[in-house]
């Protein structure tokens, strides 16, 4: 007898030695496509995943593939609600810290870096999370550096240790960077001297000749008692070179920050080999 | 006791095993689970992906609600001339047939093609018993109000309306057969006798204003240097002078013209605005109940 | 307990899931990978100070508007509430008509550059946050006239 029941054991479990689960290849198959390149017919077939999955063994996986699909093709708002799904049915600890990662990825990607802020100091603040605190700045440093504040972004790869490259990098952007107030006041004070501060000297002697030019004539126009004269010229002609000069000193200042700014961007992009967004 | 012990195993086994028999055997690419998956993603709105799970269910079984989904899909992503073939495609032995030919005009008047929507409506013989013809016979009456054609009579063009609608419909209509334009030609004629009034008519009062003042003030800087024989000046206020009141009849003119467009553009917006509001274009099966 | 728990979690789901859905970007059509790039947009207008003139008429016009651009208008600062400037839609009437035209069609826009108070009611915004005002709306010609309304903000210039 009991050969019998060994006997009914062995066919029954026989089957089970070697599963082909429909759905373990559809992932493998979805997982495929993905590594491949082809994102959009990925998406479709993870989804099929998603709906056949009846257990919902495969919603974490499925939905954080689909949003690396989405953030591939950047369609941004579509990969933070697959992401968002990953981490509704994020399993353990590190699923739901993955998701969220991969949502404050998105926001610095499309620079909604406020939003990223908010995340980042939501899971900062959270204490299942106590142990990835290095984690958190890095990408709070990645933030910063697409806020466009490079001094805050060293100070943040500051605080992870071990990213000294990224650190010594914001620090030069910030030391290359030229004050934007600094130019404005210094404008104030003397016209032309914004625009020299930022190398612009053909346009800072121009500033300063003409308002030189129209202030002169406005003062002997006011010691000759030619008030109205001396009005109209200051108004329309002395005012108008003098907030010119202001404008150009702020925009020459923005002007030349993006561009080292840029430099900066581009090289994180193409030849920066750590973990970026 | 042992015996109870191995009945449980061989029957514990057996029930995993046809949990795992159910999705061995489940074949996610099989006609029926692509037609599931395609109405799934119908649902979600997720329409390009639907219309190609459909398009693959339709290469081995014929389905004239799959057609007409695909048709939908394509409406939905503005493709209208794939959906337009779609809801062509659909025969006339077909459930669907008088839905997807109201559908296929629907589309027509959507894109713009008011013409070929008349036409089309002419042609198609539509059931004039079938529940939705009253919408087609609406918009084939608004497709007039749209175009530059001859309007049909008022009172022909009115009942074709239900009565609560015809009295904002009838603005429409005397809005359309004698539009409230303004004349290039007279605003340039009230700008050469007083500078801005051409552009007060065109309803821009504060550009008239400035144009008013500008040459008043041009004018009789020039008169007061002649007259004090500062000759150059004179000569250089006259100059811009006359350049403003140019500027001031030429501005007129083309402020008419585009008073005009902007009553034309306020006129089409309000027609869309009505036919939106009363829901023209709403879809009239809703498949995802 | 725990049915009623995970039923009610997942009708939240189905909620959330329908409305983050509500706000997905519709495809179109099939993607691929996109090309992105980390770097921020340049926002400065430069001007183009080329010459592509033709004729003598239009070379001597675009001198004296580069070396107004030159002189006074880049250290004036940006004064004009219009997008394209006035001296920038004196040469598109220059180039679109002729001479006068294009004179006369300036005049009326320095007019209406003057004006303070009537701007917000009549024109669009261009991307760089003046009022747009293109020539091709005063050309004379009705076919012209791409209407936009106030308020709104042009995408393609």
């Amino acid at each position: 007898m009991k050969y019998i029941y060994l006997i009914l054991i062995f066919f029954t479990v026989r089957q089970e030695i070697f599963p082909q689960d429909a759905l373990a290849s559809q992932f493998n198959y979805a997982k495929e496509i993905y590594n491949e390149g082809h994102y959009f017919d990925s998406i479709t077939e993870f989804k099929r995943l998603i709906f056949f999955d009846s257990s919902g063994k495969y919603n974490f996986t499925a939905n954080q593939y689909i949003g690396n699909a989405y953030k591939a093709g950047a369609k941004f708002s579509n990969a933070i609600n697959y992401y968002t799904l990953a981490e509704i049915n994020a399993e353990n600890y590190n699923e739901l810290f993955t998701a969220k990662i991969n949502i404050i990825r998105v926001n610095i990607l499309r620079r909604t870096t406020n939003r990223a802020f908010q995340l980042l100091d939501s899971l900062n603040c959270d204490k299942k999370f106590s142990n990835k605190k290095k984690e958190i700045y890095y990408w709070k440093g990645w933030a910063y550096i697409f806020a466009d504040d490079w001094q805050k972004a060293s100070g943040a790869f500051a605080l992870t240790d071990s990213n000294e490259t990224l650190q010594k990098l914001c620090e030069k952007v910030d030391k290359e960077e030229y004050s934007v107030l600094f130019a404005q006041i210094i404008s104030h004070l003397i016209p032309g001297s914004g625009q020299f501060y930022t190398g612009n000297y053909l346009s800072g002697l121009l500033s300063l000749a003409w308002n030189g030019l129209w202030g002169y004539l406005a003062v002997k126009a006011f010691v000759a008692d030619r008030i109205f004269d001396g009005l109209m010229i200051t108004n329309f002609l002395w005012l108008r070179f003098y907030s010119g000069n202001l404008q150009n000193s702020k925009n020459f200042a923005e002007e030349k920050n993006l561009k080292i700014a840029n430099k900066a961007l581009k090289y994180l992009q193409y030849n920066y080999s750590g973990t970026k967004p | 006791m042992n015996k109870i012990i191995f009945l449980l195993i061989i029957f514990c086994t057996n029930s995993f095993s046809q949990e795992v028999r159910s999705t061995q055997s489940l074949n996610l690419f099989s006609p029926t689970n692509i037609k599931k998956f395609g109405d799934y993603l119908f649902c979600q709105h997720d329409y390009l992906r639907a219309s190609i799970e459909y398009e693959k269910y339709l290469q081995n079984s014929f389905n004239d609600t799959v057609s007409f989904k695909i048709g939908l899909a394509n409406l939905a992503m503005g493709k209208f001339e794939n959906a337009s073939n779609k809801f062509l495609s659909i025969s006339q032995n077909s459930v669907f047939y008088n839905l997807s030919r109201l559908e296929y005009l629907q589309a027509n008047f959507q894109t713009g093609n008011y013409d070929t929507y008349r036409d089309l409506y002419e042609n198609l013989n539509l059931n004039s018993h079938y529940k939705y013809f009253f919408k087609a016979r609406e918009l084939y009456s608004f497709s007039f109000l749209f175009t530059d054609n001859p309007l049909p009579q008022k009172k022909i063009f009115l009942n074709t309306f239900p009565e609560g609608e015809q009295n904002k419909i009838g603005e429409f209509y005397s809005w359309k057969s004698d539009p409230p334009y303004k004349s290039p030609v007279t605003a340039a004629l009230l700008s050469t006798v007083v500078p801005g009034l051409g552009k007060i008519y065109t309803h821009k009062y504060s550009d008239g204003i400035f144009a008013f003042v500008t040459v008043g003030i041009l004018g009789y800087l020039a008169y007061a240097d002649f007259h004090a024989n500062h000759n150059f000046r004179g000569w250089l206020f006259s100059a811009l002078g006359a350049g403003f009141y140019g500027g001031n009849i030429y501005g007129s003119a083309a402020s008419a013209q585009i008073f005009n467009a902007e009553i034309k553009f306020q006129f089409f917006n309000d027609l869309k605005n009505f036919l939106e509001e009363h829901n023209y274009f709403v879809p009239l099966i809703n498949f995802c109940k | 307990m725990v049915n009623k728990l995970s039923a009610f979690l997942y009708f939240l789901l189905i909620i959330l899931f329908i409305s983050l859905n509500l706000f997905a970007q519709i495809e179109n059509s099939k993607w691929g990978k996109a090309d992105y790039s980390y770097q921020m947009p340049d926002r400065f207008e430069h001007r183009d100070y080329s010459f592509n003139e033709k004729n003598p008429e239009r070379f001597v016009l675009k001198s004296v508007l580069n070396a107004y651009w030159f002189f006074i208008s880049d250290v004036d600062g940006n004064n004009c509430s219009f997008s394209p400037t006035c001296s920038h839609f004196f040469l598109l009437s220059v180039k679109k008509t002729n001479i006068i035209q294009g004179s006369l069609m300036f005049f009326d826009r320095f007019t209406r550059d003057m004006d303070i108070f009537g701007k917000v009611d009549h024109y669009p915004y261009a991307q760089n946050g003046h009022y747009y005002d293109p020539p091709s709306l005063y050309m004379l010609k009705k076919d012209s006239i791409n209407y936009i309304p106030p308020s709104v903000v042009v995408k393609n210039e």
